[in-house]
């Protein structure tokens, strides 16, 4: 009688840990992101040729190529392309005009992408380095009809020059170049390819050497040498090679942004300007910018900046004599700017973006065709800090003298990416999350402050905490009458089912908590869990030079707290409310040893050991076997409550959990036999209490481990030998005091326990091995306030970009192995055991979103103990809450009130309409008696 | 797209070796009638021995190639957003007649089975392999509710136990009323030889239970006092 109605509560559960249809979307977030644009590989372009909507193209930092779209800042589509994972960190990204297709160039290959589904439609692989790829605007007669061919500049041991069929991507010609010089750009004119290189002189100075070759042949028809006198020390002075111009240019200064000069590339004539200096500020860098397209006029604009301000000069080519001549000068602004240019026609228009200002000029004349003022670019920052575009892309359309539309994607130096249209912000993506390196979780210091209250009345004595309690009412008594005015709208929000859970003042339930990021680029950027499409603050913290990197940690050492500390410096305090930093309260480097710490065992990794030292003395070391290196070490989280120290059985009798808080899971590996072993240590004692082996193991694919409660689990890809499976699989291992029910093995009989003894019966582990259909490349835990909701196993899917949450009773290694479960068992919710284990899709987190290049996933607890927040970081950021049993301390969206409120009104009608019955029916009966 | 780690190995092998496989989805009407809707991130991973691993994206026409293949035995599983693909095996061999071409082979694989237990073979070929791949299934992401419905609800033993419940109170004076006196005094009588009705019957039974006289250990003490209990209709 009672199986049936177990096996349905079973079937009940299961789908407890799935993503429901009501709370996809609404209680998760997610920003696809790309990272941050670089300016030479962003530009407008149109999908589709004969349409004349356009769509944002960028190739990031991250090495992310996509298109988003300029109406509302959403993704269209998305390719991360592998780097090669080398530091030679150029890529590339062209289009050619009216080309359905983008061009991109990273590491060694070349690749064109549909334009419009971001699909692949040919790659090539260069032998050597990318150094330069172009689009050859020319028609030649000899090119498939559409399709623009594509040439790339590499470098390597064998530099050529190559040029790609635009339609199939077959090399038709390659030219090998001779001698040691470095290839260094690519420039198309519409006659002919000049590859440049540059060629160190005796005297360590860099000259610039020009091959031109014939588009169609590949053969070189020219060679010269510019003299550029010494002037050029590095190849960083040379400020641009324009490409696919009427006349493409070379441009350089002098180390000291002394001159200016200019070649048209085919030409060996020189022109030389001085630059002026407008303040007194030395010139920190010098920019190009330049019409792409063949037909447009040829006129550029030099952007010269100094750490206070900014201008531009604006340069015509005349083409018969190909001579260099300035036109106009554009005024000096304070603050930081960013130009860009654009084309209509054979027009080029510049646009210049300044801290509070957007404008356009034509090329031709400085008359400005349209202005418009910049009140803010609508991000949040750091207090005091003046937000600033970096660079910045347009795509401009122009009736008569005026701009009748401008769209303008600026970078902000806060590393929002913001588009203008007309002047208005219209959107932002947060692209410096896309660098994140470092989270946590902070609560926000006003729901903190009530339990601070709470606390000192608490501990006081009871006449104060009466007062202080009478006190803290009459401050709350002011804020009824706001209360009681909103009260009608939360009421019918509340039954309308429109209010988000968000919109409540106050976070009863924990959900709004702050998350604070670290970001490469040394910012450090707060998120409302609650309301995660607006950023709280973004503030710089770690002030770093260009090229230089931080390690930083995050935690919330007490709430309403963000300390950062780096591997460089100390410990910085910062309000995770508003990001103002916390003075008084910054803790010293202790330089002797800490008292109330010394009590705690630190690890080293010493060559390839780890070492443990306990009071300043080493206590133990772990040395692998020779040949073995330290995969990774993952110890159980420090806050990793547990509601109770046994798994009560079905018939009332108790397996005790092997609950140690110094227990930590160690893998190593061996990669000359690619075997893998897995170590679970007392990380206090240095005993071993369970080891395994694995053989055949893909030590080049990730090797994800995870520590909790009294159960450990790590994934691996292994290969096949013709008996075994090739694959991947997920371990997990559970430890036991003892695998007989009410049995505390060792443990039982004694009244002390000492971490530092070794234990003469080491606990009991069950492990079992499950088949996975893909890699994991990182796991995580749910994490509830008490420990009592059962935890689900986070695991990040790099392969399908999804992170799915599996409920732990799937995995659980008490599953019955070749037998089906008793029926105690089955009551507890075990089934038999499987060893494939498919990913349910309803176990994803982020259902039909794809979460991309996820580094790390945290978890947090809410207020409530159902609930475990989420965030998973690394490019794209993705965040949720999950209840792994249910909800059962909060109404969620299952609960109708409209349904409940019926149910009320029916029973109030019906008693209603029976009392009258009832009544008579009792008066009936009295006189019936008598 | 290659992964760069396997550069490595395929700098090793020589250039002569031209293994190449095409993989491409076909239209699978009713699951997948067209191709082109799979999103950009569609890929496919061809996992060999430990450190050789390719990936392809998916190309504009609905294919994955994968060109100069070491020698080996491949997993080759497809990824995709919205549907799951069949693991396959694919092996590429020396060629048995001894010239410079290797042999592709494919064959579908079974996650959770030894490596050498092979199902559906998908071709075979020298140098070159195309082959076809069909998505197995969607992926359903979305879990409902169960809602409320009120013939469900109806439907329910306990609602339907209530409702027949509630038609015989409401029901029963009116069939009496309307039955003929005879049938009713015969009704009568079998109510009181009925085992729940009657002095003597279950109920009242249960109703005069003499509970501190069957603690005390006293015989069926409830025929006593059973009185006009059975006089009520």
């Amino acid at each position: 009688m009672l199986l049936p109605l177990l096996t349905a509560v079973t079937l009940f559960l299961a789908p407890a840990c799935a993503v429901f249809s009501d709370e996809a979307w609404n209680i998760d977030y997610h920003f696809a992101l790309l990272g941050a644009p670089k300016e030479e590989t962003s530009f407008f372009h149109r999908p589709n040729p004969s349409s004349k909507a356009s769509l944002i193209y960028t190739l990031s930092e991250e090495h992310a190529l996509g298109a988003v779209n300029p109406r509302d800042g959403s993704l269209v589509w998305r390719q991360i392309l592998a780097s090669g994972g080398d530091s030679h960190n150029t890529s590339f990204l062209r289009a050619g005009e009216g080309q359905d297709v983008v061009i991109s160039g990273i590491g060694s290959e070349v690749a064109a992408w549909s334009a419009a589904d971001g699909r692949l439609v040919w790659n090539v692989n260069a032998d050597g380095p990318l150094e330069d790829v172009e689009i050859l605007e020319l028609s030649d007669g000899k090119e498939t009809v559409g399709a623009k061919d594509a040439v790339a500049l590499s470098g390597g041991e064998h530099p050529m020059v190559q040029r790609i069929d635009g339609a199939s991507g077959a090399v038709k010609w390659q030219y090998s170049i001779d001698g040691s010089d470095a290839p260094y750009q690519l420039s198309a004119s519409s006659t002919e390819v000049y590859a440049i290189l540059l060629h160190k002189t005796i005297l360590d100075y860099v000259k610039l050497r020009v091959v031109a070759l014939d588009p169609v042949t590949g053969q070189k028809t020219d060679e010269y040498m510019l003299s550029s006198e010494n002037e050029l020390a590095t190849a960083d002075n040379v400020i641009s090679v324009g490409a696919n111009s009427a006349s493409p240019i070379i441009a350089w200064t002098d180390a000291a942004h002394t001159t200016l000069k200019v070649n048209v590339v085919g030409t060996k004539s020189i022109s030389s300007f001085s630059i002026e200096r407008h303040d007194g500020n030395a010139i920190e860098r010098v920019k190009l910018h330049a019409p792409y397209h063949i037909n447009s006029l040829s006129h550029f604009l030099v952007h010269y900046e100094t750490a206070t301000s900014h201008w531009a000069e604006v340069y015509h080519i005349d083409l018969k004599n190909s001579k260099v001549e300035k036109a106009y000068s554009l005024p000096r602004v304070a603050g930081r700017g960013a130009f860009s240019t654009s084309t209509a026609d054979a027009n080029v228009y510049f646009t210049r973006v300044t801290r509070d200002e957007l404008s356009t000029v034509s090329s031709a004349s400085h008359g400005i065709l349209g202005r418009w003022s910049l009140s803010s670019f609508g991000v949040a920052s750091g207090v005091g800090e003046q937000v600033e575009p970096v660079h910045a892309v347009s795509e401009v359309s122009v009736k008569g003298d005026t701009v009748s539309a401008i769209r303008t994607t600026v970078l902000l130096s806060t590393g929002d990416w913001v588009l203008l249209r007309d002047g208005k912000g219209i959107w932002n993506r947060p692209e410096m999350l896309a660098s994140t390196v470092a989270v946590t979780f902070a609560m926000p210091a006003d729901v903190v402050a009530l339990a601070q209250q709470l606390e000192v009345e608490a501990h006081g004595n009871p006449v104060a905490a009466y007062i202080h309690r009478v006190q803290r009412h009459v401050v709350d008594l002011q804020k009824l009458p706001s209360f009681l005015v909103s009260m009608p709208k939360k009421i019918v929000q509340g039954f309308l089912g429109t209010s988000a859970d968000h919109a409540a003042g106050s976070d009863i339930f924990g959900f709004r908590q702050i998350i604070a990021c670290a970001t490469r680029s040394g910012r450090l950027v707060a998120l409302d869990a609650g309301h995660p499409d607006r950023t709280l603050w973004n503030r710089d913290v770690a002030d770093l030079k260009p090229g230089q990197s931080w390690r930083p940690s995050l935690s919330s050492t007490k709430d309403g707290v963000i300390q950062v500390s780096s591997a460089a410096g100390t410990g910085i305090n910062y309000n995770a409310t508003d990001g103002q930093q916390l003075a008084g309260d910054l803790p010293i480097i202790p330089d002797e040893p800490d008292l109330s710490t010394s009590r705690a065992v630190r690890y080293t990794m010493r060559g390839n050991s780890l070492e443990a030292t306990y009071d300043w003395s080493p206590s133990w070391t772990f040395t692998p076997i020779h040949g073995e290196r330290i995969l990774n070490l993952v110890p159980r989280p420090v806050n990793d409550p547990v509601a109770s120290i046994g798994k009560v059985l079905r018939d009332r009798r108790v397996l005790y959990k092997y609950l140690d808080s110094n227990i930590a899971l160690l893998a190593t590996a061996h990669d000359a036999s690619s075997k893998a072993n897995f170590y679970v240590l007392n990380t206090i004692s240095g005993a071993i209490i369970y080891s395994n082996a694995h053989p055949n193991i893909d030590l080049t694919a990730p090797v994800p481990t995870i520590m909790s409660e009294n159960w450990f689990a790590y994934s691996f890809t292994s290969e096949a030998s013709d008996a075994t499976t090739k694959g991947h699989q997920l371990v997990i291992g559970e430890v036991f005091e003892s695998l007989i029910p009410d049995n505390r093995g060792a443990m039982g009989a004694s009244s002390n326990y000492s971490t530092l003894q070794t234990a003469t019966d080491p606990p009991f582990t069950l492990t079992q091995t499950y088949q996975i259909p893909e890699p994991i490349s990182q796991l995580a835990v749910t994490r509830t306030r008490q420990g009592i909701t059962s935890r689900q196993l986070l695991a990040v899917l790099p392969a399908s970009n999804a992170i799915v949450g599996i409920p732990y009773g799937i995995v659980d290694p008490r599953r019955p192995v070749n037998r089906d479960p008793t029926k105690d068992e089955q009551a507890e919710g075990l089934m038999r055991y499987a060893p494939v284990l498919d990913f349910d899709p309803k176990w994803y987190l982020n259902h039909q979103r794809e979460v991309v290049g996820i580094k790390n996933v945290v978890t947090a607890p809410a207020l409530i103990e159902s609930t475990s927040l989420v965030f998973a970081y690394g490019l794209d950021v993705f965040g949720t809450r999950l209840s792994p049993s249910f909800s059962f301390d909060i109404l969620g969206r299952d609960f109708n009130k409209f349904q409940m409120l019926a149910t009320v009104a029916a029973l109030a009608v019906a008693t209603f309409v029976v009392a009258p019955l009832v009544m008579r029916k009792q008066v009936d009966q009295r006189w019936r008696f008598l | 797209m290659l992964v760069l780690k396997s550069l490595a190995v395929l700098a090793g092998t020589s250039l002569a070796s031209a293994a190449n496989l095409t993989v491409s989805i076909p239209s699978s009407p009713p699951l997948l009638p067209n191709p082109s809707s799979l999103a950009p991130s569609t890929h496919a991973v061809l996992i060999g021995p430990p450190g050789v691993q390719y990936e392809a994206p998916i190309r504009r026409d609905n294919t994955f190639t994968f060109p100069d293949l070491a020698e080996a035995s491949y997993l080759l599983t497809v990824h995709s957003r919205d549907y799951f693909f069949p693991p396959l095996r694919v092996d590429v061999t020396k060629a048995a007649d001894g010239t410079q071409q290797e042999t592709v082979q494919a064959w579908q694989t079974f996650r959770g089975n030894e490596w050498s237990n092979k199902g559906p073979f998908y071709g075979s070929s020298n140098g070159e392999l195309k082959i076809q791949i069909q998505p197995s299934s969607q992926k359903n992401f979305y879990q409902d509710r169960g809602g409320f419905n009120i013939i469900d609800f109806v439907k329910s033993p306990m609602i339907l136990m209530a409702l027949v419940s509630v038609a015989f109170i409401f029901g029963m004076p009116y069939i009496m009323d309307n039955m003929d006196p005879e049938m009713k005094e015969e009704f009568d009588d079998m109510q009181k030889k009925g085992p729940l009705s009657g002095s003597s019957g279950a109920a009242a039974q249960l109703r005069n239970f003499d509970i501190a006289g069957w603690l005390a250990g006293k015989g069926s003490t409830t025929e006593q006092g059973a009185g006009d209990t059975s006089k009520k209709r």
